[in-house]
């Protein structure tokens, strides 16, 4: 009784303590409110929001982008070579005017190749390449190949190990220990030597380096869906279903699917940068997208060999990939926590 | 005689040292002590190797290394084992052949100090100089000669090289050691004493001297051989040296290694450099910035990197023999059995643009099947030197190109023609094809040629299979003669990519490799230059340039010799001052 | 427990068996020879062939393989360096490799643990923005631009650091590379961290320990952080693997004679036993690594070794 009255209650005593998982743990998970939730919990974040305009911004560029201007991505002029970005709406602001200016070995010096050519009427956005080509219309052209090659590769892989990973965890028992012990030696050769001897093995192009990215990628995917399964699968929802004669296939796709395509989805989000960045990797070895057409990866990777004498070629195939990356990892992250507030996955 | 090449020798290295002429005249000016007299060193040095290996002028020692960037590690460092010319380069850094090339790529000798030829030109008897010693005390004899040549041979090694003793060198009884007709022992060199050493051949070879210089005709010492097991020339301990370094710190596939003056080597006075420090990188940039710190004496730049450097002094273009062409399959594909269509895209080429916008580091635009500057006639002139003499066949006018390709149409009887081409997935190769494929599709209407990017080791297989249409492919000579490209379109051989067929060209081939005019130098010259003619008039291959390295070499090093054949680079006679 | 670490080892030599055949059939499938040098004709290919016993069929190959390899002998190059043992070649190159990867690893997870726990402390501020930002930038960025970006700034204009590799330096010419390769690591531990901290963070147990009166420092590492590490330990494990077993990008910036160019140039030449070799390397130490996460659970949390048994 003494204690009680010595106490004095102040206003912490009557705020919530770091439970904001709690407010909305009442949440049916079958209830069709839920998707409502999800957005109104995503839009919420503005880091995602921001993530999901970039990516429908640089989408709706790398379709537009290539036809905006007079240039084609493999025509090639090899008088205009190697030109610095100029806008003529932005010379008199003293930048993107043509110039740049060169470190050579002798001492620094600076170039006009507009100029020097005579060439006053020409305009190049983002400068020209090493055979005269246009970096702008390189450049979303580009992106639009990575974009197909990391969407359609994240989408396929997530077919494929989603179904993998469900029919091992569903199963169990025998059929799951062969089935990750199969798992278990495709991870543990090294990537590179898969994708490598693949794209050798098939004729190379942007379908066969869909197809190597699938088949590195789909390990995650479906540990992810295994483990979710095993989670699901003692639930009384499955069992009522069991026991009112529904087969393994219509309880695994038709039951269970449905409950976890949030992680699904969130992992999908998380594999397209993985795609994009594997495929900047393969042509840096000199495996990715065949010349003259250009991805983000192979763009960087010319531009790379003149890194030192003409950065401007390689900083907008960086920008948009970076910009990208940041995009889809905003993306998937506030979907994560919009999905499952709790943070539970991963 | 010997005077005046040591004179054309002096000449050539200034040409060649251009750039370092110059800088080393302002050198001069300076009066800065050092320099100048190394700078007297660097001519001192050149004439000695240009002169006779015999005649020692003795050069002060330089006090610093040079330092040398290559681009790919070394694949072995076993001369009858290795094939790639960053292992010769630095094999031959450390031993000697028979003989050697002076700056001028003559032919001169090395550890041989005198050589008979009988008059039938079959026979060659070498004598081996008395002071020729390995870097293990013991001498070097003709024995070593006949045991190297014969692991050369002998099936159980299976040296990719063989055929530079069987198909090339013409030694006695090579081709049937090879083939496991014969023992090893039957191979046509014998020992005669421990300082003569004889060969035999079946047909006088008129370049025999020059492949002397080859690193499979390398010594090796058979006890020390033994000795090493299966370990042989894989670390410091396990190779000998005879030549102008020893190495002393090596790994398999090294990043980074080191050589050292032999100070045991007979020619020892006349070498300036106490060592030799290499460093593989792969990197251009890296490479160019390491230069720019001076942590490098001499660095390969790419095309790119030209730009910054083309206004320096101490950049240049040194020519690197390969001769790049396009070859067309004229065997199951009937659009390039046709003539007509293959005049058209090798007139429809425009090479001057591949070789001065796209590559731009120096690499020569070629209209011959041989390219330039390897092969001197007996007049000393260069085989391929009039670049024009086939402009008729071969030259850039895509008006002629238009009128082939519709009269290839026509014959035909189609109107649009799609080709595939098989490329390297290296950078220079993509380049270049990226520009042909536009250069030939924007000429050409209705021509459509798609680009296959393999890896260099299944490109060649699949053109050695006939699994292509075109092919963008290089050839570097192994010897100085030009038969070391016209051999290759003789029907039947591996290399005959396009599988092409000409009884008129391989009776001329046969003519001169073993026929009457094998001893026949002037005449021999002419009847070359007539296979010449027929490759260039069927279009048996689009050539398109002689490939040459762009380099920066530092102002202070002189005397570095460089060869289009065999060894790219020797430094035995450079100087580096301080 | 015993029996289940042995039935644990056993599986992962029987994977490593499988993996090894695996790895032979790909090599089979591999267009193209290691001895077709535009220069070779027919005869001495099949002569080379014969040489190395590749004439031999696949089945006699592999058990030929797998008997030498128990008597430590992983065969020679054909072409990367000829006739040498690939022991020896392993020998030098992958302490190198795994001497800078455990930099690369030890560098990233500090600093991404940081990073992640500011993050997840300050969620939903500035703080937690930009730390999300530099995470992410740590994997937009592909690591060869960041390399070169590094050697251009602190090797070449500053000086700071040697821009290639060298024995003499191993300290010094190992800090750009393993920045470079760290940042891969960084940002997936941040990410991670960041999360699994908010999950903790949100738990009850944590409630309850605040409550408690604990606070500060120690609550934060000594209930937070701990039970979060966990799981960071299982992301981490693989990153090590990879990291260690060489990176090809970075080693050809920095002319590091590590492991990773090794293999994409003895893939790209067809050194058929180099390319077993290391892939193989690779493989003990990723299945080695993931069964010692495994029992280093089972021993951790008994939960683990249970469920295992029930299935």
């Amino acid at each position: 009784m003494e204690n009680t009255a010595a106490y004095v209650p102040t206003d912490a005593d009557f705020k919530l303590k770091g439970n904001t998982g709690e407010i909305e743990i009442d949440e049916n998970f079958a209830s069709q409110s839920f998707w409502k939730d999800v957005f109104i919990r995503y839009v919420r974040r503005t880091g995602a929001v921001v993530g999901l305009i970039l990516i429908v911004l640089i989408a709706v560029m790398a379709i537009v982008g290539p036809g905006m201007n007079e240039y084609t991505y493999s025509g090639q002029e090899l008088s205009q070579k190697n030109f610095a970005p100029r806008i003529k709406a932005l010379e008199k602001f003293g930048i993107f005017d043509g110039s740049e200016t060169m470190n050579t070995t002798t001492g620094s010096k600076e170039i006009n190749y507009y100029l020097e050519k005579g060439l006053t009427d020409l305009e190049y956005w983002f400068g020209s390449d090493n055979f005269g080509r246009d970096i702008w219309t390189r450049t979303w052209s580009g992106t639009r190949v990575s974009l197909i090659i990391a969407v359609a590769a994240a989408i396929i892989d997530m077919v494929i190990g989603m179904s993998y990973g469900l029919i091992s965890g569903y199963f169990g028992g025998r059929v799951d220990m062969v089935m990750q012990r199969i798992l278990e030696i495709a991870n543990g050769i090294p990537r590179l030597v898969i994708v490598t001897l693949l794209l050798l093995v098939l004729q190379p192009g942007m379908l066969t380096i869909i197809f190597a990215l699938m088949l590195t990628e789909w390990v995650g995917m479906s540990r992810i869906a295994r483990a979710e399964m095993l989670k699901l699968k003692e639930q009384e929802f499955v069992l009522a279903s069991r026991t009112l004669g529904a087969g393994s296939f219509f309880i695994i796709f038709k039951e269970v699917l449905p409950n976890i395509i949030g992680p699904i989805i969130t992992q999908v989000m998380f594999s397209i940068p993985t795609a994009i960045f594997t495929e900047a990797f393969l042509s840096f070895v000199g495996l990715g997208i065949p010349v003259p057409q250009c991805s983000l990866g192979s763009l960087i990777s010319d531009g790379f060999n003149s890194f030192t004498t003409h950065p401007y070629q390689i900083i907008p195939p960086i920008v948009v990939m970076a910009l990208l990356m940041l995009s889809f990892n905003l993306v998937a992250d506030g979907l994560r926590e919009a999905i499952d507030p709790k943070l539970k996955e991963m | 005689m010997k005077k005046a090449k040591a004179l054309l020798a002096v000449a050539m290295s200034v040409t060649l040292m251009g750039g370092l002429a110059g800088c080393g005249s302002s050198a001069d000016t300076a009066a800065t002590d050092s320099s100048s007299a190394a700078a007297t060193d660097g001519s001192a040095a050149e004439t000695t190797a240009a002169a006779d290996s015999s005649a020692e002028t003795t050069v002060t020692a330089g006090t610093s290394d040079l330092n040398v960037m290559i681009e790919t590690p070394v694949e072995s460092l076993d001369p009858q084992q290795a094939t790639d010319g960053t292992s010769f380069e630095v094999i031959a850094d450390y031993t000697d052949g028979l003989m050697q090339m002076d700056a001028d790529g003559q032919v001169v000798n090395a550890l041989a100090e005198d050589y008979d030829l009988s008059e039938d030109g079959l026979t060659y008897t070498f004598y081996i100089r008395e002071d020729a010693n390995w870097s293990n005390g013991t001498p070097v004899t003709a024995a070593d000669f006949v045991f190297a040549w014969q692991r050369a041979v002998d099936p159980d090694v299976a040296s990719e090289y063989s055929y530079m003793l069987s198909d090339i060198g013409q030694i006695k009884n090579a081709a049937e050691i090879i083939a496991g007709e014969l023992d090893k022992s039957e191979l046509g060199v014998t020992a005669v004493d421990d300082k003569t050493l004889q060969v035999e051949l079946n047909v006088p070879v008129s370049y025999f001297l020059s492949l002397m210089y080859f690193p499979t005709y390398y010594p090796v010492n058979e006890e020390f051989f033994n000795s090493c097991g299966d370990t042989f020339a894989t670390s410091p301990e396990t190779v000998l040296s005879n030549g102008a370094f020893v190495l002393d710190s090596y790994e398999p596939a090294a990043t980074a290694f080191h050589l050292t003056k032999n100070e045991t080597y007979y020619n020892a006075d006349s070498v300036s450099i106490p060592g030799i420090s290499y460093q593989v990188i792969q990197d251009s940039q890296q490479a160019l910035m390491s230069y720019q710190t001076g942590a490098l004496d001499t660095t390969l730049v790419n095309g790119e990197q030209v730009d910054q450097v083309k206004d320096d002094p101490e950049f240049m273009a040194i020519g690197a023999g390969y001769l790049w062409y396009v070859s067309p399959n004229m065997d199951g594909v009937p659009e390039l059995e046709n003539l007509n269509i293959r005049m058209a895209l090798t007139m429809a080429i425009n090479r001057d643009s591949i070789t001065e916008d796209v590559l731009k580091d120096g690499s020569a635009s070629t209209y011959t099947a041989v390219p330039m500057d390897f092969a001197t006639g007996p007049d000393g002139s260069d085989f391929s030197e009039d670049q024009t003499l086939f402009a008729d066949v071969c030259a850039y006018d895509t008006d002629k190109a238009l009128e082939y390709w519709n009269a290839g149409l026509e014959e035909l009887g189609v109107s649009e023609i799609t080709l595939d081409m098989v490329v390297d997935a290296d950078d220079a190769p993509q380049k270049v094809a990226q520009v042909l494929k536009e250069q030939w599709e924007t000429t050409l209407p209705g021509f459509t040629v798609n680009l296959t990017i393999e890896p260099k080791k299944q490109r060649v297989q699949d053109m050695q299979d006939g699994n292509f249409e075109l092919g963008l492919t290089r050839w570097g000579p192994d010897y100085a003669d030009p038969m070391t490209y016209l051999g290759m379109w003789i029907t039947g051989n591996s290399n005959n990519y396009g599988l092409w067929s000409n009884e008129e060209y391989d009776a001329i081939i046969d003519e001169c490799t073993t026929g009457d005019l094998c001893t026949d130098a002037q005449g021999r010259w002419e009847r070359l230059y007539d296979a010449e003619r027929i490759v260039m008039e069927e279009a048996v291959i689009f050539p398109l340039y002689t490939q040459c390295n762009a380099e920066m070499l530092s102002s202070k090093v002189t005397g570095i010799e460089f060869h289009q054949v065999a060894l790219n680079r020797v430094y035995k006679n450079a100087v580096k001052a301080d | 427990m015993k029996k289940y670490i042995g039935k644990r080892i056993l599986t992962s030599i029987f994977t490593l068996l499988a993996i090894l055949l695996v790895l032979f059939i790909l090599m089979q499938l591999m267009p193209g020879s290691p001895f077709n040098d535009e220069k070779l004709n027919e005869e001495q290919r099949m002569a080379l062939y014969a040489k190395y016993g590749l004439d031999q069929p696949i089945v006699v190959q592999f058990f030929k393989y797998v008997g030498n390899m128990l008597r430590g002998d992983l065969g020679v190059s054909y072409n990367i360096s000829k006739n040498t043992p690939i022991s020896q070649l392993i020998q030098t190159r992958l302490p190198i490799s795994i001497r800078i990867g455990g930099c690369a690893v030890g560098l990233g997870a500090v600093v991404g643990l940081i990073l992640g726990l500011i993050a997840a402390l300050k969620h939903d501020t500035i703080w937690d923005s930009l730390a999300t930002v530099i995470s992410v930038i740590g994997v937009s960025v592909p690591s060869y631009v960041f390399a070169l970006a590094l050697s251009y700034c602190f090797g070449f204009r500053l000086g700071w650091f040697p821009m290639l590799f060298s024995q003499q330096d191993i300290f010094g010419s190992s800090v750009l590379p393993s920045v470079s390769l760290s940042m891969f690591t960084m940002a997936s531990i941040a990410r991670f961290t960041r999360s699994e901290m908010l999950e903790v963070l949100g738990s009850d147990y944590m409630l309850l320990a605040e409550s408690k009166g604990i606070s500060g420092a120690a609550l934060i590492f000594r209930h937070a952080l701990r039970n979060a590490l966990i799981p960071i330990i299982t992301v981490l494990a693989p990153l090590i693997v990879d990291l260690m077993t060489g990176s090809l990008v970075v080693e050809k910036i920095f002319s590091i004679p590590g492991v990773g160019s090794l293999l994409v140039n003895a893939i790209q030449s067809n050194d058929y036993n180099v390319v077993i070799a290391l892939s193989f390397i690779y493989s003990a130490m990723y299945i080695g690594i993931m069964l010692v996460v495994d029992i280093l659970y089972g021993i951790i949390d008994p939960r683990i070794r249970l469920a295992k048994k029930g299935d």
